[in-house]
């Protein structure tokens, strides 16, 4: 925590070295939250840049007192929502067109993960996305019932009632895998 | 442990995903690159701004004189109860952050030089200068390899003294490293980095002796400037180095190829033949390490030996030939291939190397060979029970795929992939579980440790009761 405290001020101060250390330290599990949340590589790369480049220019008026993890780990979450609102607009609107043909790209191009983690991803894009939020940050955001209540604007006991259906309807999922 | 905590664990400890290298590098531009035209759009500096807001007023110029006499006497009555502060790895990370040159040297038994580079690092952690030298025993020993390689930030010159000549590529198109990435190596460092052993002492220096996984390597730590000074068998050193060491220059005698864009001239036939033969080197491995993925042994046998015939001292072609030689039951020409990589590694650890010649030792019979490699490798087998990144070379060893980032295992896979390759060797089994609580497991660990410390009876038993593989991994023992 105190090397994010230094951090903080030497990004404010002007530091591309604190900048690319932060994005270093940070980067992967900003891209686990994304794809949590998303599961859709090329959108969770596109929300993590998105958030890094509106942190990179928010150094001049940056006055923030608290983490730094869980204030990137909240823009993440942030520009999650905005996206998933934004293609909600678009699905009702029109038909929807069809998607480029993906570029081919060597592995250094990608995401890195294994067969594992992209199982994950999917079962839990069938929770409500409520429910997923609360996990990822909980689990990989490492936040307490109380930081996540204040994200998502309800009760601490809704909260831990979205973690606990959202684990349950996981366990059914990954069923096999569970009770071995 | 309820279904719902084993659910949390599995999030936990398999959803994971990371960026490419590449990936990760474009992210990182993009993102330094809205940095310096935030910069640009608000050049006033904000150390500027913040002084000029402070000094405005008298109040607060007396305000901001009282706040740093109050914060060197909370320094100064902090100093007694620091003066010995405990060393973390986060300041060996730190403080290797900071370094912009780095001076790398290793040497033979003799201690000559047998490799010497020379790095500049920007401030975004990547390398933007190097310099890489071989002395001449090296060259009569690798052939094709170069007397020297230079890269001055724009064009990469390499030197080769068998062709008297120095080619000239575009670093986009030609870069060489020590390190792959530094950043990531460093920031492993912080995460994974052990604290092995706090004020040693080596070569008659006082040390602190720390564990790095990502370069599987145990290094010597200046309790001063925090900074390694060996790692491994290498010596590192930070001075800036003169700045002809960077400069590309033509010796002599030398003829010149520009292969850099926009140069006219055409390509000597024995470079167009070596480009070619490597790429044909880099298809038949990409080809032999998915055919050994799949179990298609005698297809990766044939594209093996295409890569090995071009690339003598590829050590891991002939490494990964000789484990398809084993999945064709060929172990006399595994054993062939194994002592091949151990040649190339010249008395140079290579633990999993050891492991897997012992093992086709034995399908062979030739038990004392066997035996005899597998005491080589069997501390570290037994260590990275505790420290499983010690463990994970036998992992890259055992799938190709975690080379192309498909696969990366998790400490417990480590782990539990390294107990069943203890039981093979000694046939005992100690009551390991994958799905219990360290603390549980740390008995059967113990009992590992202090089998090799007092026992150590090795009993390859081939058909030994194995851990059941975790789900998902894909993997083979």
């Amino acid at each position: 925590m105190l090397e994010d405290e230094k951090l903080k001020w030497q990004f404010k101060c002007g530091s591309p070295q604190a900048l690319a250390r932060i994005y270093e330290k940070y980067v992967d599990s900003l891209l686990t939250l994304a794809m949590g949340l998303l599961n859709d590589a090329s959108e969770a790369e596109d929300v993590v840049q998105d958030v890094f480049v509106g942190f990179a220019r928010s150094a001049n008026g940056f006055t923030l007192r608290g983490n730094l993890k869980a204030y990137l780990t909240t823009a993440v979450v942030n520009r999650v929502r905005d996206r998933i609102r934004r293609e909600k607009r678009r699905s009702t609107g029109r038909v929807e067109e069809p998607s480029a043909v993906a570029q081919s790209c060597g592995p250094d191009e990608q995401l890195v993960f294994t067969e594992d983690a992209g199982r994950l991803s999917e079962a839990l894009t069938e929770l409500p996305h409520e429910q997923r939020e609360t996990i990822m940050l909980r689990l990989k955001g490492n936040m307490t019932f109380k930081e996540i209540a204040k994200i998502q604007g309800v009760s601490i006991n809704t909260v831990q009632g979205r973690y606990r259906y959202g684990l349950q309807k996981l366990r059914a999922r990954l069923n096999g895998e569970v009770e071995k | 442990m309820t279904p719902e905590d084993k659910v949390e664990r599995i999030l936990q400890d398999r959803l994971r995903f990371s960026a490419g290298a590449t990936l990760r590098r474009r992210m990182l531009a993009r993102t330094l690159d809205a940095q310096r035209e935030s910069q640009e759009t608000n050049p006033a500096s904000l150390k500027g701004a913040a002084r000029r807001t402070i000094m405005n007023s008298r109040t607060a110029k007396l305000a901001s004189v009282a706040a740093l006499v109050a914060l060197a006497t909370l320094a100064i009555s902090l100093v007694p109860r620091f003066t010995r502060p405990a060393y973390a790895i986060e300041q060996t990370v730190e403080a290797l952050q900071n370094v912009r040159f780095l001076h790398i040297i290793e040497r033979d038994d003799r201690g000559l030089i047998e490799d010497e580079r020379w790095i500049e690092i920007g401030a975004d952690g990547f390398q933007i200068r190097y310099r890489q030298q071989n002395p001449p025993s090296v060259i009569a020993t690798h052939p094709g390899a170069p007397l020297m390689v230079i890269e001055d930030g724009d064009s990469t010159a390499v030197y080769r003294e068998d062709k008297r000549t120095v080619i000239l590529y575009d670093r986009e198109n030609k870069q060489y490293q020590w390190v792959g990435r530094l950043g990531v190596a460093f920031e492993n460092l912080r995460q994974e980095g052990t604290i092995l052993e706090e004020n040693d002492e080596y070569q008659g220096r006082p040390v602190h002796k720390v564990w790095w996984p990502y370069l599987s390597a145990e290094c010597y730590v200046d309790p001063e400037t925090k900074l390694p000074i060996t790692l491994g068998d290498t010596e590192l050193s930070y001075e800036e180095p003169s700045p002809e060491i960077f400069e590309i220059v033509f010796p002599e005698g030398y003829a010149i190829v520009d292969t850099r864009p926009g140069a006219a001239e055409s390509l000597p036939d024995w470079l167009l033949e070596e480009s070619s033969a490597d790429a044909k080197a880099s298809e038949a491995f990409e080809q032999a390490t998915h055919a050994l993925a799949n179990g298609d042994y005698a297809t990766a046998v044939e594209s093996f030996t295409i890569v090995t015939e071009i690339q003598l001292r590829r050590n891991w072609a002939w490494f990964w030939q000789g484990s398809a030689h084993c999945g064709l039951g060929q172990y006399d020409l595994a054993v062939e291939k194994f002592t091949k990589v151990l040649e190339i590694f010249e008395g140079d650890p290579c633990y999993y190397c050891n492991y897997a010649r012992a093992l086709a030792y034995a399908q062979l019979r030739a038990d004392e060979a066997a035996e005899e490699d597998l005491r080589i490798c069997l501390p570290e087998m037994v260590r990275a029970l505790r420290i499983p990144s010690a463990g994970k070379m036998f992992e890259y060893a055992n799938n190709p795929l975690i080379s192309r980032g498909k696969a990366k295992p998790s400490d417990q896979e480590v782990v539990t992939h390294m107990i069943n390759r203890l039981r093979i060797v000694s046939g005992r089994r100690f009551g390991y579980d994958p799905g219990a609580s360290v603390e549980a497991n740390e008995v059967a660990i113990s009992a590992w440790e202090e089998w090799l410390e007092t026992d150590g009876q090795i009993d390859i038993t081939l058909d030994a009761e194995l851990l059941p593989e975790i789900p998902g991994t894909g993997d083979t023992q």
